[in-house]
């Protein structure tokens, strides 16, 4: 009991030394969250746009004319490539860059691409390296997605001439086909040059034949049409959230705040007892070592509480202002709040451990500035990417609380997510509380 | 014979391959005042800081006699700055378990003639000093150890400080203080207890002390 009540009184001092120095608490609080938009907006870009080099050994022409169709295809190369940002480079460059990790991939356009692409007869070929890391086979994918938009460009074309040949069997005129021009009667005016012929048994026969040949045309026509695209695919652009205030937006920027955040408070207020020189005042009996780290703890995750309750009100509102669609999840707060307590207290151990281990305030600080941007890095590279990044995480309480907070605000059913996520966390704060208790010591003795 | 208040049996401390304090003796009797003297280095605060609770002997132990209280005032003033005189010593009241945190409090700034309203980050060095003797006295101990306390203090302050600690040893408890100051140890020490390279070199009277050190 004794053991609690100091823990509030020391927790209720630091409390009071904050509110008389409000710029540290802003600094402490506008810091993570300027961390935070500057990693979202370089992760964001990463996630979207892969630069890939395009080397054109064929020199294509401005224009190329396929199947009597006109095709621009370097325009259409930039266009169907929505989805990476594309350099044309020459050879050399490209390998370059595709060393230097400038380009994550190189398209090279072989000679005699365009020449194979006019016959009709060759299908042409492009070539794709790419360079070897976590995200290759996610390029690959964005690469076969560019040549799937391009063979639909030209397939549709393509199919257009084979109906415009349909329909000249059927019903006659002129026809280009591989640089030579056709004139051709026709199965109607066939048909009508026979009737004349009724009496004629070969005629007559020749006449069913034709009927026959329509019929058959007549269906190609309509399973070309089906052929040319058999799953449609029908985009539209809703109103909703933008990428910036997306959930896994939010998720970050708040497990991004309060990592900084209570890791700097947690070693620094534990600091400054050595720095005023109280700590072995307090530490020789006056208080017990769990009062010491409980304060300090309950002081980091009051103030997480207190900043992730502001950030969360604070995207609440522009979502609200702005009417975005889906709204802020108002009901689901108070268990992003809890999370954000265990995620809280769990960095505050930690900081309190560093607080400890450092020499002075300053020291202490720094040094929970230098260990919390490798945590939350470590957190932010995909799992499936590097196993043992994320490994490594699991044994910092970042990349928990950023999947506690992306469930529990947006997942329809987010406990089976939060619920694993909240143990963790829960077990981090045990842990590393267990450590900083045991150096506590050398700040009580110093 | 005096009660003894606070013994130490064999205490040493060790910082890794360093000896800070080698195994020492010491025994503090109600209504004596000790001076702890010795060059810088000769492990005065160390033994000083081990003495008040706040250091762990590598070896040795202390003996606090029954309901003995220990009060310390280390050679840094130690306090919160971001806190006011009052502040802090209700806080500390609070954490001594005081029945009156708030009138203990009271009672320590008008002993001390302390400004209650401002942070005590920006006090002078005495009257720091001053805030710190005030929170070791105010659990009301039998035992007060005094580390260098006069080294940062005016005239007037060193004779406040004095009388305080002469009004606690007539009160029936104990001081050990550090000192450099000779004249200090000659007027206000009742025993003389010299310190060497973490080794105990001398222990009588002040007179005893005197014709000690004149020796070669």
């Amino acid at each position: 009991m004794k053991a609690l009540r100091d823990a509030a009184l020391l927790t209720r001092k630091d409390l009071l030394s904050l509110r008389r120095a409000p710029l540290v608490v802003i600094l402490l609080a506008l810091y993570p969250l300027l961390i935070a938009g500057l990693v979202g907006t370089v992760a964001g870009y990463a996630n979207s746009r892969p630069r890939i080099a395009v080397v054109d050994l064929d020199h294509i022409p401005a224009e190329t004319t396929v199947a009597g169709h006109t095709y621009h295809i370097k325009n259409l190369i930039d266009e169907v490539a929505k989805n990476v940002h594309i350099s044309w480079m020459n050879k050399a460059q490209a390998a370059q860059a595709l060393r230097t990790g400038e380009v994550v991939g190189v398209i090279t356009i072989p000679r005699g691409f365009v020449a194979d692409l006019k016959s009709i007869t060759i299908n042409p070929q492009v070539e794709f390296e790419t360079s070897q890391g976590g995200i290759s086979s996610r390029v690959t994918q964005q690469m076969q997605a560019l040549i799937y938009n391009l063979n639909r460009k030209l397939q549709d074309a393509y199919l257009k001439d084979a109906i415009g040949y349909i329909s000249i069997i059927r019903n006659g005129g002129t026809a280009d086909f591989l640089g030579s021009n056709y004139k051709v009667l026709g199965i109607k005016e066939a048909r009508s040059l026979l009737a004349s012929e009724k009496n004629n048994p070969k005629a007559a026969e020749v006449v069913r034949f034709l009927d026959t040949a329509e019929g058959a045309l007549r269906a190609s026509e309509v399973s070309a049409h089906a052929v040319a695209q058999p799953i449609r695919l029908a985009t539209a652009t809703r109103s909703g959230r933008g990428w910036l205030l997306s959930a896994q937006m939010q998720a970050y920027a708040l497990a991004l705040t309060v990592s900084i955040l209570a890791l700097a408070l947690g070693a620094a207020v534990t600091a400054s007892e050595r720095d005023e020189n109280v700590a072995c005042l307090l530490g020789r009996g006056l208080v017990s070592r769990f009062s010491l780290l409980a304060a300090k703890i309950a002081l980091a995750t009051i103030i997480s509480i207190a900043v992730g309750g502001v950030i969360l009100l604070a995207f609440g509102m522009i979502v609200e202002i702005g009417g975005i669609s889906g709204g802020q999840p108002w009901q689901r707060i108070p268990l992003v709040l809890g999370g954000v307590t265990l995620f809280g207290a769990a960095l505050g151990a930690i900081g309190t451990l560093i607080g400890a281990l450092a020499r002075e305030g300053r020291s202490a600080t720094l040094g929970a500035l230098l260990v919390a941007l490798p945590i939350v890095l470590l957190g932010l590279i995909p799992r499936e990417i590097a196993p043992p990044a994320g490994l490594i995480s699991d044994i910092f309480p970042f990349s928990h609380g950023e999947r506690f907070f992306s469930s529990a605000l947006y997942d329809l059913h987010p406990w089976a997510t939060v619920g694993p996520e909240a143990l963790w966390l829960l077990g981090l704060l045990v842990a590393w509380g267990a450590v900083a208790r045991l150096v506590q010591p050398r700040l009580t003795e110093s | 014979m005096a009660e003894t208040l606070l013994a130490a049996r064999l205490v040493s401390r060790r910082f890794g391959r360093v000896i800070a304090l080698e195994p020492i003796d010491l025994e503090l009797h109600s209504g004596e005042a000790v001076a702890l003297v010795g060059p810088n280095g000769a492990g005065k605060s160390t033994l000083i800081s081990i003495l008040a609770g706040a250091l762990k002997a590598s070896q040795g132990r202390i003996a606090v006699t029954g309901s003995a209280k220990v009060g310390w005032l280390p050679q840094r003033p130690a306090h919160y700055g971001r806190l006011t005189a009052q502040e802090n010593l209700v806080l500390f009241a609070r954490l001594e378990q005081m029945a009156e945190p708030r009138q203990a409090a009271a009672r320590m700034l008008e002993r001390f003639s302390l400004p209650s309203d401002r942070l005590s980050a920006y006090l002078s060095i005495g009257n720091r000093q001053r805030l710190s003797l005030a929170i070791a006295l105010l659990g009301d101990p039998n035992v007060l150890l005094l580390d260098e306390p006069t080294a940062s203090l005016d005239p007037k302050q060193r004779a406040l400080l004095w009388r305080e600690a002469e009004r606690h040893v007539a009160g029936g408890g104990a001081v050990l203080f550090s000192s450099q100051n000779p004249e200090e140890v000659e007027r206000h020490a009742t025993r003389v207890v010299a310190l060497d390279s973490g080794r105990l070199v001398f222990g009588g009277s002040p007179e005893q002390y005197a014709v000690w050190e004149r020796e070669p």
